[in-house]
């Protein structure tokens, strides 16, 4: 029996409440989620605003943590990510182009895949002893912002190759397909359509590593990242300081800070990540406008 | 002109996608300058037979391939690199792939892989090959729009435009009709028989009286088998070697 598709039958009634139950539960989910993220970022805007001014943000520490900036750790960080990801972005691409234009669907190709996977699930204080091993021990770095920095590469590695393949995936297979049939090589074919029509994704999955770098305090704790230093770092050979480091310093291990510090870090930790990301958005969707399909 | 030896000769040619058999034992020659016409109901073959050709079955994982292919008077399994066999061989597939840059680069991109980088050079065989391909009057202003926003008799007219960039000396098209209107397929058809002055041209097609129209020869294939092929006149008549060519000309199969 065809009912009439303009008279409200029980059907379409059913259709209709269903369809606004699903809206609302979906609606209010994502409101709690946003409920305590803007909590979050207004907790800390209201104690941490108190404590910020230029002083704050151009001079080192003093008074045994409990006065001063954070000047040394803002730089130290930069360093930090910037060195890491100098390392991770292009190994990481490099092998996310590999896996996933090259390596043949054989069972070595699906064990590294698997262990990327898994690794980057690992969490990162066994990244840290891992540097604490690999780089300051047996390789002899030393605790430096190059140990440091190669810990933090290795975590962030999985996560950086398995967005590449996945961006990389995204493109049609058709489009390859067509390159090849036109006497184009893999590599002329990956460098002028696959990865111009993918940067976008990779540089997502780069950009939100940015993120975590920045923001992870085990990996460098023992690998490069200094209580305090009365000095800036002046080569990769040198220990820094850095600002989870410097929030996890201020906010458990040293006394009598004042309350706006650890909070006024945590809003200074949070603008360099976003100040980090917007320029890599901004880079991205410059990108993104030559996309052409 | 059709001379003695055979542009394309496939000789003995198998092909299994993951055990499966496609195309089994087939032996066929194409000669120069004609316009072979491949029929065959849907999974007969046809296609995997463009793929040997040039080479492009070796994309496909599963498949494993015996026997040989030769163009030109070579095996094409000699190429060291698969790219130079593959400029030598125009391929036009059933939906076109406007690939995602402008309809200029479209046409430019397979003479600037191999090498091209001559502005004036690159500008002349764009306008050579939209020209040839009928799209040129449609096209001319719009160089800098996107491939992949003309419409769909448009696309397939400009991946024809762009299997001709390098001057092949053979065409294939497959089924090349199904995404465009009746009009334009005839446009794309003239076009192929002004080619075909100098240019060996396959043409798979599900369309018989296509077959029919274009071809100087026709060939039969029915589950990756070849039934028969011969010259248009033999095909199209009561004449043929086997039974089951006329009924699937006749449209009397199965």
């Amino acid at each position: 029996m065809n009912a009439s598709p303009f008279a409200t039958s029980a059907r379409t009634a059913t259709n209709r409440r269903v369809e606004s139950v699903g809206k609302t539960v979906l609606a209010g989910v994502t409101a709690l989620l946003i409920l305590p993220l803007t909590a979050i970022l207004g907790l800390l805007v209201i104690r941490g605003a108190p404590a910020l001014s230029m002083e704050f943000l151009l001079e080192a520490p003093a008074a045994g943590m409990t006065a001063g900036g954070v000047f040394p750790a803002i730089v130290g960080t930069l360093w930090l990510v910037g060195v890491s990801l100098a390392v991770s972005a292009p190994v990481g691409i490099m092998a996310g182009i590999y896996l996933n234009e090259y390596a043949r669907a054989n069972w070595l190709t699906r064990m590294v895949n698997l262990a990327i996977v898994n690794l980057a699930g690992v969490p990162s204080i066994v990244h840290a002893l891992f540097g604490v091993g690999v780089f300051v021990l047996f390789l002899g770095l030393g605790t430096s912002i190059l140990s440091a920095s190669l810990t933090l590469a290795i975590m962030t590695l999985p996560v950086i190759i398995a967005s590449t393949k996945e961006a990389l995936a995204a493109v049609p297979m058709a489009f390859r397909e067509a390159c090849w049939t036109l006497g184009a090589t893999r590599w002329q074919t990956i460098r002028h359509v696959v990865l111009p029509n993918s940067i976008s994704g990779i540089l997502t999955g780069v950009i939100l590593q940015v993120s975590r770098a920045a923001g992870e305090t085990a990996p460098i704790m023992f690998t490069g990242a200094a209580f305090y230093l009365p000095f800036l770092p002046q080569s990769v050979q040198d220990q820094c300081m850095a600002l989870s480091m410097h929030l996890f310093t201020v906010s458990t291990q040293v006394p009598n800070v004042p309350e706006a510090i650890p909070y006024a870090t945590a809003l200074v930790l949070l603008s360099v990540v976003l100040l980090v990301n917007l320029t890599a958005i901004t880079f991205r969707s410059y990108l993104r406008r030559n996309r052409k399909w | 002109m059709v001379s003695a030896s055979p542009m394309i000769e496939v000789i003995d040619l198998s092909v299994s996608y993951a055990g499966k058999p496609a195309l089994e034992q087939v032996t066929l020659e194409v000669r120069r300058n004609e316009i072979l016409a491949v029929i065959g109901p849907a999974n007969s073959g046809k296609t995997t037979m463009l793929n040997c050709i040039n080479r492009m079955i070796e994309t496909i994982p599963s498949a494993s391939t015996s026997g040989t292919v030769k163009v030109d008077g070579h095996d094409v399994a000699e190429y060291l690199d698969p790219s130079l066999l593959r400029r030598r061989i125009g391929m036009v597939f059933p939906l076109p792939v406007g690939l995602p840059m402008t309809v200029y680069e479209n046409v430019a991109f397979a003479p600037r892989m191999a090498g091209e980088k001559d502005r004036s050079v690159l500008d002349e065989t764009v306008e050579r090959c939209l020209k040839q391909s009928a799209l040129w009057d449609e096209v001319k202003d719009r160089l800098d729009d996107l491939g992949t926003r003309l419409s769909g008799g448009q696309q397939q007219r400009l991946t024809i435009a762009r299997a001709l960039s390098l001057n092949p000396e053979i065409l294939c098209l497959d089924e090349f009709s199904i995404a465009v209107d009746p009009v334009t397929t005839m446009k794309i058809e003239e076009v192929l028989k002004e080619l075909n002055e100098n240019m060996t041209i396959v043409v798979v097609t599900n369309l018989v009286l296509q077959a029919k129209r274009l071809a100087h020869r026709t060939a039969l294939l029915l589950n990756g088998k070849l039934v028969e092929v011969g010259d248009n006149e033999v095909i199209f008549s009561r004449q043929t070697a086997d039974a089951r060519t006329f009924q699937y000309v006749q449209g009397l199969f199965g």
